[in-house]
């Protein structure tokens, strides 16, 4: 009697397509434990400490909590993201919306071929992604350049119309115009995802609409919105994150000698200063966590809501 | 298609990732700095880039033929303040760091460095080798923690050209803030609502809105008792004849034609443009006019004062003390050695070449006469004078600073703009200092650490 052989680790693996999976995202699982969940769950502790980071925590509890309770600047920086993102979001939604519903017709009868009739539409598409690869640096210092109150090309073409153009970067009033203006310019993303989620609406429910009498408009609010409200809604939810998380443009755009401090302050650029410039690691942490259960909740609520207003196609 | 996809097996394309790994490492790209064997190495991040980081990199290339058994690594380094402070953090910092004097509070507070009161004797240093005000900036709390390499004061820069067609002296520039308000006036070009040229704006370039105060004979902070004094009667007084600037020009026609001047760096700035006939600037400024407007005829003078400090005859002149300085992080592999080319670098010839290069001023106590006549920058006599004046001030020195500065910032911002009257904001941000500076010391409380400080 022979004893039975141990298989190999392919064969193995081969009879086990549970592991063989587990195998192949283990880099991601490690990475992801060891470089992201790990760090958060520190992080959550030094929410509770006094972190000067060159010196060990020292557990303070909900101190750092209470204190931005009364932090004047952390309740300017939430009301200025929140505006952002309550003017931000709705606008570039709708205009990545009224972009792509004017792109898609003509892209969606052109035959295939060099001789299609839709290049205008799909240049068009290439022009309005294109700013979105452009670095988000390069993009400010541009933006700086319009909107130079003096010399700048949108009060130049303001001039033209007999208007005399504001100081955006230097008036408290026009910083967050300023910034959702910037922030237009990389609509691109929106605009691809959302022309493809409009050819895919299918041509039979439109015939039969028309054929039941509705017009252009009917036909867009009760065919096409439904249909594509899986992706309006994936809009939504990253525009979101991506709006309460805004730093880069505001560092360019205010923080500079002649730029706007207070309506130029948000969230995640206080709580860099508070991480890295004041070293205060722990009310720092204390500031992410509240921002992460604020994204958690906005989302979570989008979700909920979403279960009445969005259609999902089944098969 | 199909018999092609077949021939590429998982086994030849992974054996062709591996190669090209293999082939990266191999013959991939090396740094371009040869290390001698046998040498220590040590790390050096600066800030220093273009000229200043090639003036550098120059002593540094000095330093290293020197001798035979040290090799210093000149890394330059972005947002240096930030970088250290985690690289000493994760326990693996440079040898030496090129930082700016207002760091060094923050740094000695959180004991980032480490102290040069009985290492730098070792190596020949004294603190009465430097100007008496660049010693303020090397100490803190009573401890000697940083050396300095180059070092500026702030005075008045003024466009004599502009002078002369104003009809004003160019060879007698204001002396106090009341004749400054009078040049301020005369140089002053406004068409149809619109400012063409103005004589003086505060904020321009606006990196020290902190400081008219201290023109005005007071200060922001009281070291002794660790208290803000940002609303104390003088400063206010200061601060309302800031706010006068634009309440007579107007914040719209003022602001439009700030943001129509080039920034401090570029040739469009305003005053190398002659949109401004004067600025408060260090003596870099003359590196500035070199390069983009070689022509401008500049003049240089102590930036004015109050008339009320004036006691009979002129007092000592007043101005900011601000530098560069070299620190040897906590956790370096070899303080000794990062002593010894911190030493190098001190001595009078290599400090004036690096201050010649910079075009910045020598810190040192004893400066040569021949670095003096040659400099690039017309005023650096002054500029040298001023290190030694009774009222060279520095930087509030506590740890808390670069908090307080941006609690300062956003008050200047409004308070330029006119949205609050100076009293009422400056109570507000005399509050908000004071809280942070309380914050600290709670902390300090915390870990059972001495404040230092006389608090009463």
């Amino acid at each position: 009697m022979t004893s039975p052989t141990r298989p190999s680790l392919r064969t193995r693996l081969r009879r086990s397509p549970e592991a063989a999976g587990l195998l192949w995202v283990a880099p991601w699982l490690i990475g992801g434990a060891v470089f992201m969940f790990l760090p958060m769950l520190l992080s959550l502790w030094y929410s509770l400490t006094d972190y000067p980071l060159l010196k060990p925590p020292a557990y303070v509890g909900l101190a750092n909590y209470r204190e931005l309770g009364s932090d004047d600047r952390f309740w300017l920086v939430v009301r200025n993201t929140a505006a952002y993102a309550a003017v931000s979001i709705p606008l570039m939604t709708l205009l990545s919306l009224v972009l792509a519903a004017m792109l898609t017709p003509r892209m969606q009868r052109s035959a295939p071929g060099f001789w299609r009739t839709d290049r205008p539409e799909r240049l068009a598409l290439v022009a309005v992604f294109i700013p979105t690869l452009v670095p988000m640096v390069a993009a400010a210092m541009l933006w700086m350049w319009l909107f130079n109150a003096r010399s700048g090309l949108i009060n130049t073409a303001l001039s033209w119309v007999g208007l005399r153009g504001p100081s955006w970067l230097e008036e408290p009033g026009w910083a967050l115009p300023a910034l959702v203006i910037t922030g237009l310019w990389g609509i691109g993303q929106g605009v691809v995802i959302y022309v493809a989620a409009l050819r895919e609406v299918p041509t039979q429910l439109y015939e039969a609409a028309e054929i039941d009498g509705m017009g252009p408009v009917r036909r867009w609010a009760f065919v096409t919105l439904p249909m594509i409200s899986p992706v309006i809604l994936f809009n939504v939810i990253t525009l979101t994150i991506g709006a309460v998380q805004v730093f880069a443009m505001p560092y360019i755009l205010f923080r500079n000698e002649r730029g706007q401090k207070a309506a130029g302050d948000f969230y995640n650029l206080y709580l860099y200063d508070a991480a890295f410039v004041y070293q205060r690691m722990g009310y720092a942490s204390a500031m992410a966590w509240i921002q992460l259960l604020v994204v958690l909740g906005l989302t979570g609520l989008m979700l909920w809501m979403s279960r009445r207003l969005v259609h999902y196609r089944v098969g | 298609m199909a018999a092609t996809a077949a021939q590429l097996t998982r086994r030849t394309a992974i054996s062709a990732l591996a190669a090209a790994g293999a082939g990266f490492i191999v013959f991939g790209p090396r740094g371009r700095e040869h290390v001698p064997t046998g040498r220590l190495v040590l790390d050096y991040w600066e800030k220093w880039t273009q000229h200043e980081g090639r003036a550098m990199q120059a002593v540094v290339d000095e330093f290293n033929a020197s001798q035979s058994r040290l090799f210093v690594r000149y890394l330059v380094t972005g947002t240096i303040h930030q970088k250290a402070l985690i690289a000493i953090a994760g326990g693996n910092p440079p040898d030496i760091i090129g930082m700016y004097n207002y760091n060094v509070p923050a740094y000695a507070d959180a004991a980032a460095v480490l102290p040069l009161g009985d290492l730098a004797p070792r190596h020949g240093l004294r603190l009465d080798h430097y100007a008496p005000g660049v010693r303020q900036v090397m100490q803190h709390r009573g401890r000697w923690w940083a050396t300095v390499n180059t070092a500026g004061t702030l005075a008045l820069y003024y466009n004599k050209r502009l002078f002369s067609e104003a009809g004003l002296n160019p060879e007698q520039p204001p002396r106090t803030i009341q004749e400054l308000d009078a040049a301020h006036a005369a140089l002053t070009r406004v068409t149809a609502g619109e400012v063409q040229r103005a004589g003086f704006l505060h904020m321009e370039p606006g990196w020290w809105s902190w400081i008219w105060g201290y023109h005005f004979g007071d200060t922001l902070y009281d070291e002794a008792t660790d208290r803000s004094l940002a609303a104390n009667p003088t400063n206010i007084r200061a601060y309302d004849w800031m706010q006068s600037y634009p309440r007579h020009l107007g914040v719209d026609a003022v602001e439009r034609f700030r943001s129509g001047l080039g920034p401090y760096g570029q040739a469009n700035w305003g005053f190398l443009t002659g949109e401004l006939a004067m600025v408060v600037q260090g003596p870099w400024m003359a590196s500035q006019v070199n390069q983009f407007a070689p022509d401008l005829d500049y003049g240089v003078a102590p930036f004015p004062v109050d008339e009320s400090i004036y006691e009979g005859a002129a007092p000592p002149p007043t101005a900011l003390i601000d530098t560069d300085v070299l620190m040897i992080p906590r956790g370096a592999k070899n303080p000794e050695a990062s002593m010894e080319f911190i030493a190098y670098t001190q001595q009078p010839r290599i400090a004036e070449r690096l201050a010649t290069a910079h075009c910045k001023g020598s810190p040192m106590l004893d400066v040569s006469e021949s670095f003096l006549a040659a400099h690039p920058n017309r005023g650096v006599r002054l500029h040298t004078e001023l290190f030694s004046s009774p009222r060279a001030f520095i930087c509030p020195p506590t740890g808390a600073w670069p908090e307080l500065k941006d609690i300062f910032d956003t008050a200047m911002s409004d308070l330029w703009k006119l949205r609050e009257p100076a009293a009422q904001r400056l109570a507000a941000v005399q509050s908000a200092s004071q809280a942070v500076l309380d914050r600290a010391a709670r902390t300090r409380q915390l870990r059972g650490e001495s404040t230092g400080l006389n608090r009463t």
